[in-house]
């Protein structure tokens, strides 16, 4: 369901009426009440750390709990990190993307832009239906990320990054910029450490951030954690939905869907590659939660 | 008093002619064979002279010599019993109504047993198989063994009880009508079918893409989970014989005694021989070379059950016939050929204590001794096995299921298909089946596309293959593109293929 808002419209986001440049018009597919809900933007780097990825994760599922949604920007890396996680913990989320809602980029995470639709969240552009993206919108479309959120939390940026243009906003709009802290061996840690530096909040827990919003009464939840199908591909999902914590062999597999063997045993493999199972002795195959 | 019969005798696979020369001279008494007789052959002459008196026959008391030529090579068996025995009654003047015409057309095959009956032999089929090349027209054989010639067509075959009938024969007292050559049924045995073989799909799948490939096969998982059944089936889908093989295979069990009064093997043969079988016993041997149980277990399956267990020795010496498909045995007077190109299937445990990856039982072994375990496969016979795949023990739910698994038929049809493919893909090449590829034809058959290329490479890496897996991966991905009638080899062909590597997932 898509949803034109002007700038005159009520339902226009109010936090991205005080920015500097506020778009005239946003179109939404999804749900448009989260809009002016809570949310916390989450950038990073697209060729995050394994520390990045770990420290994602951790952030945005503790947020989750505390009701907060995630803002990020669906690119690849950290930003996907962030949706995919707060997809498998029910939270909300909101992808702001440097184009139309018909061309998404990156073309690799289309799927998981119907997952955040169809589980409640919603995907924001300025942009019109069919425009394509450059170099210039993904700049533009860091300031709506900033500015939807109450606070824009970093896990990871390089040096001289897209990242740090969107911390550059945020504080300029006033909001606050967490940072966590890097190594200083760690080449993604450079702006956060730097932004630390010129005097951006430290967190080391999600509690660190939220006690800069006194005014706001947080209530943590135990969230459930859904079962969302994300990074497998279309033609292996039969075989992947099948395939649980506990082992299964490659005859159960193919009792279960109902396929050929021979299918059976080229999906498999498939997956294994993909490193989204693993075969244990015995030919019995169990999801890879590490991977998750 | 002279006279000269002919017979045959073995020599490995092939036969010989052999004249029979007998002389009886007045003199001092004594019977004496020459030209290499062996002890056997020597022994005859107490079987003679008591199987002609209890036949009511005289035997004198004069000088007999018997020279078996050519004089140069070995004659071994109690084959010549028969035509020596002729040979004297004929030098004796006792058939008086002989057409010495006929005689020279004339072939004697049988041993005497004391009271003048004929007993069976062993080698009828390629004795018979040289008569007819040399253009004998008529075989005296034993009753016994009258099924087994009777395969060869335009052969006089007169079956005989005992020396009177043969005396009574030649003398045109009788008459013994030529035994009609049977046509040949192929029939299949049905008590042995993929039918009865509930669950175990993978397992199935696998053996079915290695008869369609002729793809030597490991299977490996815990006591009790059916390898040896399965093993036992996959006769039941292997392509049905043609006239030449089942002769081919027919003259190799007859040398070897192994035949029953069937005549023609009609089914394709299955050795499964015990893991304490002596190296002579499984390639072949002896003083005298005879085929062994891998020649046996030409044109079908040799089975090795707990493949571990057998001795290093035997395994490393089936490296050379597996790929040559043929074994030499050389002895000083002369070298001996056996073909032996069967489909090799083993099976073994995956660890020491057998459960390694069982769900209900545990595993035993440490991790070291599962190692040591697996290493007693050596890489170089690993590299002749094209299939591996695990067998788990079937859910007693499945057992008792109603649902009907596929039959041997259906599943043979697939593979006849498949091999019809390879059989006009290779036509010019002088192979059969894909199994059979080298590097150079792989490279010109089993040509990959840039995404299943990168798949493999991905596999590589990922699950750590050795280098001599990527062939093997090639020949099999070839073969389950054949068993789809596909022309070219596609990604999830590849794929599938990987997954029957899993020796090289075990051992890393």
């Amino acid at each position: 369901m898509r949803t034109l808002i002007e700038y005159s419209s009520s339902t226009y986001p109010e936090r991205l009426r005080y920015i500097t440049n506020p778009p005239t018009r946003l179109y939404v597919e999804g749900n448009i009440e989260l809009l002016n809900e809570i949310g916390i933007s989450i950038v990073g780097s697209r060729t995050n750390t394994q520390y990045g990825e770990k420290m994602c994760k951790i952030f945005t599922k503790n947020l989750v709990e505390y009701n907060i949604n995630i803002i990020s920007g669906l690119a690849v890396g950290i930003d996907s990190i962030a949706h995919k996680t707060c997809l498998k913990n029910s939270g909300k989320t909101i992808a702001v993307l440097p184009c139309g809602l018909n061309r998404i980029y990156p073309e690799i995470n289309i799927g998981l832009a119907k997952q955040i639709v169809s589980n409640g969240g919603a995907l924001v552009t300025e942009y019109d239906n069919d425009v394509k993206t450059d170099s210039l919108k993904f700049l533009e479309r860091n300031r709506i990320v900033a500015g939807l959120g109450i606070g824009t939390l970093i896990i990871e940026a390089g040096e001289r990054s897209g990242t740090s243009v969107t911390a550059r906003y945020a504080k300029q709009y006033g909001k606050n910029v967490f940072c966590i802290p890097s190594s200083l061996e760690n080449k993604k840690g450079i702006t956060t450490n730097l932004l630390i530096k010129q005097g951006s909040n430290l967190v080391t827990n999600v509690d660190d951030i939220l006690e800069f919003y006194p005014d706001i009464k947080f209530t943590k939840k135990q969230v459930e954690i859904k079962d969302i199908v994300l990074d497998v591909p279309q033609n292996l999902i039969d075989v992947y939905k099948v395939i649980n914590d506990i082992p299964q062999d490659v005859n159960e597999i193919a009792r279960k869907t109902g396929l050929p063997i021979s299918e059976v045993n080229y999906k498999t493999m498939l997956l294994q590659l993909e490193d989204l199972i693993i075969e244990l002795p015995g030919q019995r195959f169990t999801r890879n939660y590490e991977k998750e | 008093m002279f006279s000269k019969v002919k017979s045959i005798v073995l020599n490995g696979l092939d036969g010989n002619l052999v004249e029979i020369q007998t002389d009886i001279e007045n003199g001092i008494p004594e019977f004496e064979i020459v030209g290499l007789p062996d002890a056997s052959v020597r022994e005859a002459k107490k079987r003679i002279e008591a199987a002609i008196k209890n036949s009511k026959m005289e035997f004198l008391n004069k000088k007999i010599l018997i020279n078996l030529a050519p004089a140069n090579i070995r004659k071994e068996g109690s084959c010549l019993d028969l035509a020596m025995a002729i040979g004297i009654l004929i030098a004796n003047r006792y058939i008086t109504n002989l057409d010495t015409n006929e005689l020279v057309n004339t072939i004697f095959l049988g041993e005497l047993s004391l009271d003048g009956k004929i007993n069976r032999i062993n080698g009828i089929l390629p004795m018979c198989i040289e008569a007819k090349n040399l253009g004998i027209k008529t075989v005296i054989l034993p009753n016994a063994n009258v099924n087994e010639a009777a395969v060869i067509s335009d052969l006089n075959i007169i079956p005989v009880n005992n020396l009177i009938e043969v005396k009574k024969y030649l003398n045109k007292e009788i008459e013994i009508y030529s035994y009609q050559s049977k046509e040949i049924i192929f029939s299949r045995n049905d008590n042995i079918d993929f039918a009865e073989v509930k669950g175990q799909e993978n397992v199935k799948r696998a053996l079915e893409i290695a008869a369609a490939g002729g793809h030597n096969c490991l299977m490996i998982g815990c006591p009790g989970a059916g390898k040896t059944m399965m093993a036992k089936r996959l006769v039941s889908i292997l392509l049905d014989l043609t006239i030449e093989e089942a002769m081919e295979i027919t003259k190799i069990h007859s040398i070897s005694g192994e035949l029953k009064n069937d005549g023609l093997m009609t089914n394709r043969p299955f050795r499964m021989p015990h893991h304490t079988i002596p190296i002579s016993t499984i390639i072949g041997g002896g003083r005298i070379p005879k085929p062994g149980e891998i020649s046996l277990a030409h044109l079908g399956i040799l089975f090795l059950d707990e493949l571990t267990e057998f001795s290093r020795n035997i395994l490393e010496s089936l490296r050379e016939p597996i790929e040559n498909k043929e074994v030499v045995i050389n002895r000083l007077n002369g070298n001996y050929r056996f073909p032996c190109n069967f489909m090799f299937v083993a099976s073994m445990n995956p660890c020491p204590c057998g459960y390694y990856g069982d769900e209900e039982k545990e595993c035993k072994c440490s991790e070291q001794e599962i190692h040591r375990y697996m290493n007693k496969i050596s890489g170089p016979l690993l590299d002749r096995i094209d299939i591996q795949v695990e067998v788990k023990r079937p859910e007693l739910r499945k057992i008792k299921s109603k649902e009907k698994p596929e039959t041997s038929m259906q599943i043979r049809e697939r593979v006849n298909v498949a091999r019809d493919i390879q059989l006009q893909r290779y036509k010019k090449y002088g192979i059969y089946s894909n199994s059979e590829l080298t590097t150079k034809m792989i490279s010109e058959f089993c040509n990959l596309d840039v995404q299943s290329e990168e798949l493999l490479q991905n596999a590589f890496k990922k699950l750590k293959l050795s280098v001599r897996a990527y062939e093997k991966i090639l020949k099999v991905s070839r073969t389950i593109a054949d068993l789809e009638e596909k022309d070219n080899i596609e990604f999830k062909h590849v794929a599938e293929a990987i997954q029957y590597r899993s020796i090289d997932k075990f051992i890393k």
